[in-house]
């Protein structure tokens, strides 16, 4: 494993969104890029001619736009600069970071821009992703991201009624932060007396995966602005600190659903990280964790390989209120991906709504306590992991 | 009658026969009920059969239906208009289907042309307020009588007065002008149906005091938004293009052995030489040990079900372009002869859906003819 040296610390110095909705048709691509790009020049107090390099990402065709990169530049201000073009699947928003954080670390570039975006109602998004799928084979089964697999290992290991209850309260949690989120694309108002109602007449896409489950498909875009340590602490009061990340992925097959199953990539990303950042308690060290949760049952399963949780540790955390907004580690104060999922942007998002809740900028959804550590996860198929750490301070 | 979004639930039910495309449901059999509840609800049912419609409005709550609609009167109302999003209003459970959903997406946008709002008279009216114009009012003070006859109509009163608007139910005594007509009329002149000067000369629209006034008021409101305007109007246009593209893929020789195996029936995996998996399909390198894997062995042709997804919604298949057709169902399996850390996946026979189950056997069922497709191999059955 590579030590992950940086020549030199990286803060995120300014934050740019739009708001998230199923349509924009006000604007166009380059518009909407535009309109996160002022918004984060607007944060940071500087103007395009402080930005010394751009990357830009959004899901590879799912507009069909070969290089949108060069029609965007219209909008991100990347004529003439320095750009990289990044396009990892759903982990493009997280890769992102990951890109801009060494851009700036290695001292080839003093202060990088990140613009994640999407315009899912332009092209098919289902389409889009079952095209992942090797087109050897596999590429005829697969539904872009839909699957209950995840459900029904839940339910074979905790039983029916608990999993499904489980799986639903995590539902009705992330709406309840998503309605305090004025940025967020689906608010629906859910309450926890519909728990059984949602579960059992929600219509169902595959197996117990339900429509309510499952995330949105949103149009937005985010841009978030890095600096080095020397140039962060000039433009910046209180810099949010990028202090590692890692990024795992598997072999493109869906062969880990034998009858021995492998460490999940978020179980090893997870383990690997906190060892090297000698975190010996996840739960304990965060106070935030914005995560990348496609749907109510992978965002439930997965807090158990990202915490390194045992059995139904996770599951008694949910049931107790852990993950609420007061509670012990809230999880996705935004409301996630399930009420807001601009693909392109959505992994960005994570690190942008965690870096606001260190800065203490979040807004109606603020966590209440001090929030120093967060932690910010990316997904994308198939099995694609990115954990990225934010720090307040310059501490550890 | 309650209103949302200018329409009423009834409004939707009693267009539908007049909205009906015999032509769009051809072939179609089918019982469609309605549970639409709130004040302006009530329950429907609708049968489609042969290119024919009946809309029943009943009682109690629709019985021996393909399917049935439950929503609130404000969110079938919004959904029918476009107004909500369905997708939306069903995740949220504040639309919800029992029975066969797919009768909703495929049936329906065939069988009817899109329902638009009905104007009425007192929408015109009420909206007269927010259509006021303060700027046009600078020193102006009468009162504009409405008196409409006929269905849907009433008195209204509008007072104009220190350049602000008020509304009133009722004639007042001491309007400057009164005009009387039918509803009908009225909607027509403010929907643009029928011109004003004809409306006048043919006594259509009768004017009670001073016709000056009644002259001037046009100018102090904006123009009746039917949304007919603004979208004819709309600069915001959104191009639509289908873009159907030739892909071809090569298979490289490991790839290449496995589609040549599908003619023969036979399956055949790769083993690493460095640490023994055995992998289906066959992979060029193990992903794990970075090492070529060129060794084939046969695997199968039975296999050991680990997961079954049941698929209800309906996405286009890639490979062909056509929407798929629901429920099936995809198979994790682990071939026999393979590592029990290898899965693959494929569908399962129609006929099995109600008996599968992880840790049960099945065999593959092969195509007649096989030309070293994915089709060859059509599906996996419970082998007993």
């Amino acid at each position: 494993m590579s030590t992950h040296k940086k020549n030199r610390h990286v803060g995120i110095v300014g934050i740019g969104q739009t708001e998230y909705s199923s349509h924009k048709e006000h604007q166009n691509q380059a518009e909407m890029v535009n309109e996160a790009v002022r918004n984060a020049l607007a944060d940071a107090k500087i103007t395009l001619d402080d930005i010394d390099c751009v990357v830009h990402g959004n899901m590879e065709l799912f507009e069909m736009v070969h290089q949108p990169d060069m029609w965007h530049s219209l909008g991100s201000g990347a004529y003439g600069k320095d750009e990289f073009r990044i396009t990892t699947g759903g982990t493009t928003g997280s890769s992102l970071v990951c890109t801009a954080d060494s851009l700036v670390a290695s001292g080839m570039y003093d202060v990088v821009m990140a613009i994640g975006l999407e315009k899912l109602q332009e092209g098919h998004t289902t389409g889009g992703i079952t095209n992942m799928a090797d087109p050897l084979w596999f590429r005829h089964l697969q539904t872009g991201a839909l699957t209950a697999t995840t459900a029904t290992l839940m339910i074979e290991e905790f039983g029916e009624e608990r999993a499904k209850k489980a799986a639903m309260k995590y539902r009705i949690l992330m709406d309840k932060h998503a309605c305090l989120n004025p940025r967020a694309h689906r608010r629906f108002g859910l309450e926890y007396d519909q728990m059984d109602d949602l579960m059992n007449t929600s219509p169902r896409l595959v197996g117990e995966l339900r429509l309510s489950h499952m995330c949105s498909q949103s149009d937005g875009a985010c841009a978030v602005i890095f600096a080095s340590e020397e140039k962060a602490k000039k433009l910046c009061k209180n810099p949010v600190w990028v202090r590692d990340h890692i990024t795992v992925h598997r072999e493109e097959t869906f062969n880990n659903f034998g009858i021995e199953r492998p460490e999940t990539t978020h179980h090893y990303a997870a383990r690997k990280l906190f060892e090297r950042n000698g975190i010996k308690n996840p739960v304990d060290y965060f106070d935030v964790f914005e995560m990348y949760d496609p749907s109510a049952w992978w965002g439930l399963d997965w807090l158990r390989d990202f915490f390194l949780l045992k059995n139904d540790e996770h599951l008694k955390m949910l049931e107790r209120g852990d993950f609420d907004l007061d509670g012990k580690i809230p999880i996705n104060p935004s409301g996630g991906v399930i009420a807001s999922n601009p693909i392109g942007a959505t992994a960005l998002l994570r690190p942008a709504e965690a870096a606001l809740q260190i800065r203490g900028d979040a807004g109606p959804q603020q966590i209440k306590k001090e929030v120093r550590h967060a932690l910010a996860s990316g997904f994308g198929g198939t099995l694609w992991t990115v954990l990225i750490m934010l720090e307040k301070y310059l501490d550890w | 009658m309650a209103e949302y979004f200018g329409a009423a639930v009834a409004d939707i039910f009693n267009t539908m026969e007049q909205r009906f495309i015999p032509e769009g449901t051809k072939g179609v059999d089918t019982v469609i009920g309605y549970n639409v509840s709130g004040e302006g609800g009530g329950y429907w049912r609708v049968t489609i059969k042969d290119g024919a419609i009946k809309v029943e409005k009943l009682d109690a709550a629709p019985t021996g239906c393909a399917v049935v609609l439950n929503a609130k009167a404000e969110t079938f109302v919004g959904v029918t208009l476009g107004k909500m999003d369905a997708g939306e209003a069903l995740a949220s459970g504040n639309l919800k289907v029992d029975g066969d959903i797919t009768i909703l997406i495929t049936v329906l946008p065939k069988a009817f042309n899109k329902f638009t709002p009905i104007v009425k008279a007192r929408t015109i009216v009420e909206t007269m307020k927010e259509r006021f114009r303060p700027d046009k009012a600078e020193g102006v003070a009468m009162k504009l009588g409405y008196d409409l006859a006929g269905e849907g109509g009433g008195k209204w009163t509008i007072a104009v007065k220190d350049k602000t608007c008020i509304l009133k139910e009722g004639l007042d005594s001491d309007c400057s002008v009164v005009l009387k007509m039918t509803a009908q009329t009225f909607v027509d002149l403010n929907t643009g149906k029928l011109d004003g000067a004809t409306a006048f000369t043919s006594g259509q629209v009768k004017i009670d005091g001073d016709i000056g006034a009644a002259g001037n008021s046009a100018k102090l409101f904006a123009k009746f938004d039917t949304g007919e305007e603004k979208a004819k109007g709309e600069e915001l246009i959104s191009l639509k293009c289908l873009p159907a593209i030739n892909q071809r893929y090569a298979t490289g020789p490991i790839m290449g052995k496995w589609f040549a195996g599908l003619k023969e029936k036979k399956l055949y995996a790769t083993r690493c030489p460095s640490c023994g998996r055995v992998q289906t399909p066959p992979r060029e390198i193990c992903a794990d040990c970075r090492v070529r894997s060129e060794e084939f062995v046969e695997v199968g042709p039975n296999a050991t079900v680990t997961l079954v997804d049941i698929v209800h919604y309906a996405s286009p298949d890639p490979l062909t372009g056509k929407i798929r057709e629901t429920p099936y169902a995809a198979l994790f399996v682990v071939m026999d002869g393979a590592g029990k850390d290898q899965s693959f996946s494929h569908f399962l026979n129609p006929k099995d859906f109600s008996r599968i189950k992880a840790g049960l056997k099945v065999r593959p069922v092969w195509a007649k003819e096989r030309t070293g497709n994915y089709e060859d191999l059509l599906c996996f059955e419970i082998d007993d």
